[in-house]
């Protein structure tokens, strides 16, 4: 065995580092492969994932399926209306809810302070658990989009505002779930401290009901959830491109989440 | 970055959570190729001073050097990393990759890794490379978080209490493998509650309460216990007394003790007496204070702190 040990240590000794940009890359994509593989691997995640956005479109289609154009949806069908704000829900379920609840767990678990032992750093961690965010992403909208197109809801025809919009809206609720992550002291209160901050935000975003009041539509204008129902709307529904002022509003609640992030972040299960 | 003979080097190390003084002045050094054992009892400030030479806290005051480098500088974190290696008492690894896959993401992070099938075989989990994390043992997770301290091939390794919780054969097992990795020229720093744990593996051991240092050194000579006296003892033989033996001694419950700083000649003088009187010496015992002893002296609630108290902040 001593022999083993001793002649890995000489063939381990490297030929030289290779140039810094591409192993950035390679460690990201490696990174990438092992969260998927994690992710995958779980059949409740993957299933409750994807189950649930599909499920609710499918019931969505069954209440409202023969609803036409209305002014109560905003002069679109119902279906037309709930495709792009149950995409929306499942962008901020994967991104914010499930990334704050894992982050939580993997730091109470221990799991986050062996990763912080190694070399990895910190920002190729980050952007492996958000490029998963958006794959979850993408394939919950192709699967809504697809039930909506069985209820009658036409493809959208502005894919590249979509993918912008998706792109911005996932980073910036990643960076929030992050933040949330954070600030909640203990995995066990994760869960309900997520969904409580959700929960009425969603509400009074629009994502159930459509909102008839001009003075909740203004509030909920510059809180993050109603600006992202509307930039995927536009694009979804209303044949329009990519509505800057949502998205900016959509990023300024990323950079809050991203310094509340860099600030707060723990890796080590007890507090300092 | 200076090069220099010790791997680590801590000194005057302070460390308060609130009011809680948890490492109060803590100084050790560990030379490259040995191996060191923290102990002391809980809250003793042995997990907080490693948790400040890992990287995962920062200092309130002192010096602490690492590979020639400060553990609390954050330019130098990521080269740090590449070097050490670090065992947790928690199981932390993700329940649905299998032990090759576990090992293989790890080796990815760093430099120069060791061969994923070669680590797997050093900490004896061939055979379950393709079993999921989730359905190995309490043991074989053990095994598995060895393997992840060892896989970037790290110069010096910190292993936080390694064998809690193995049976006896796997426990032979672990400090087999430790010291053909210090053979191999591995420093390794490590925490523990088993004496016989420090007296097996340790080349030195420093042991801590309440936040100080109160006794350093090789096991064997710990807190002075290769000066003190021997204790001879044996079961006196029938119809004799303490008093007909050529030693000065005493006896209770039927057995005499002699307390001796020259055993060598004390045991001569004892055989002598009892072959020529036709006797054995019945449960016939040498003693010196066990590395347990001191400890439990040492680490007594109130014993005297042979280094000075200083006001933390």
């Amino acid at each position: 065995m001593t022999t083993a040990v001793a002649a890995s240590r000489r063939s381990g000794s490297p030929a030289g580092p290779p140039p810094a940009k591409r192993t950035s890359l390679r460690l990201l994509a490696h990174q990438v492969r092992y969260e998927q593989l994690s992710f995958w691997r779980n059949p409740q995640s993957a299933v409750f994932t994807f189950i649930f956005p599909v499920v609710f479109v499918v019931i969505m289609g069954a209440l409202f399926g023969g609803v036409g154009k209305s002014s109560y949806f905003g002069g679109l069908s119902a279906l037309q209306y709930y495709v792009p704000t149950i995409a929306a829900l499942s962008v901020l379920g994967s991104c914010y809810g499930q990334l704050a609840v894992a982050l939580a767990a993997r730091r109470q678990a221990g799991v986050l302070k062996r990763i912080r032992a190694t070399p990895l750093p910190a920002w190729t961690y980050f952007a492996g658990l958000l490029a998963h965010c958006v794959l979850v992403s993408v394939i919950d909208i192709a699967l809504i989009v697809g039930v909506g197109r069985l209820y009658g809801v036409p493809f959208p025809s502005h894919w590249l505002a979509i993918m912008l919009t998706l792109v911005l809206g996932a980073a910036s609720f990643c960076a929030l779930g992050v933040a949330v992550a954070s600030v909640i002291a203990n995995a066990e209160a994760a869960p309900a401290v997520a969904q409580l901050v959700l929960f009425p935000l969603m509400f009074i975003s629009g994502t159930y009901l459509p909102i008839q009041s001009a003075l909740l539509n203004r509030i909920a204008g510059w809180l993050p959830v109603r600006p992202f129902n509307e930039a995927l709307t536009g694009p979804f529904a209303r044949h329009a491109g990519a509505d800057w002022r949502d998205l900016a509003v959509l990023a300024a609640w990323g950079m809050v989440g991203a310094v509340v992030a860099v600030r707060r972040f723990r890796w080590d299960p007890r507090p300092e | 970055m200076r090069t220099q003979v010790n791997a680590v080097e801590v000194c005057g190390l302070r460390k308060s959570y609130g009011q809680v003084h948890a490492v109060r002045d803590v100084g050790f050094t560990v030379g490259y190729g040995e191996i060191v054992a923290l102990l002391g009892p809980n809250g003793a400030g042995k997990t907080t001073t490693l948790e400040i030479l890992e990287g995962f806290r920062t200092r309130d005051g002192g010096t602490a050097e690492v590979l020639s480098y400060d553990p609390g500088e954050r330019s130098s974190a990521r080269e740090l990393r590449e070097r050490t290696g670090l065992v947790l008492q928690d199981i932390a690894v993700e329940p649905y990759l299998t032990v090759r896959e576990t090992i293989a993401r790890a080796a990815g992070y760093y430099r120069a890794p060791r061969g994923v099938a070669e680590v797997i075989g050093l900490v004896g989990l061939t055979g379950l490379e393709r079993r999921k994390v989730r359905s190995l043992s309490g043991g074989q997770k053990r095994r598995l978080d060895l393997a992840l301290g060892l896989i970037g091939n790290p110069a010096l390794l910190y292993l936080d209490e390694p064998t809690t919780g193995f049976d006896p054969a796997a426990r032979r097992d672990a400090w087999q493998l430790v010291r053909e990795l210090r053979t191999d020229g591995m420093t390794i720093l490590l925490t523990t509650h088993d004496m016989e744990e420090a007296q097996a593996l340790a080349d030195r051991v420093v042991l801590l309460s309440e936040g100080v240092v109160v006794a350093a050194g090789e096991p064997a000579a710990l807190g002075g216990r290769d000066a003190e006296r021997a204790r001879i003892s044996f079961r006196l033989p029938a119809g004799y007394t303490a008093a007909d033996l050529p030693v000065p001694s005493h006896s209770a419950n039927g057995m005499a003790v002699v307390e001796t700083d020259a055993p060598t000649q004390a045991l001569h003088q004892l055989t002598d007496w009892a072959i020529g009187r036709g006797h054995v010496l019945a449960g016939l015992t040498v003693e010196r204070p066990s590395l347990e002893d001191v400890y439990l002296e040492l680490t007594r609630e109130g014993a005297p702190a042979p280094a000075p108290e200083r006001n933390t902040r």
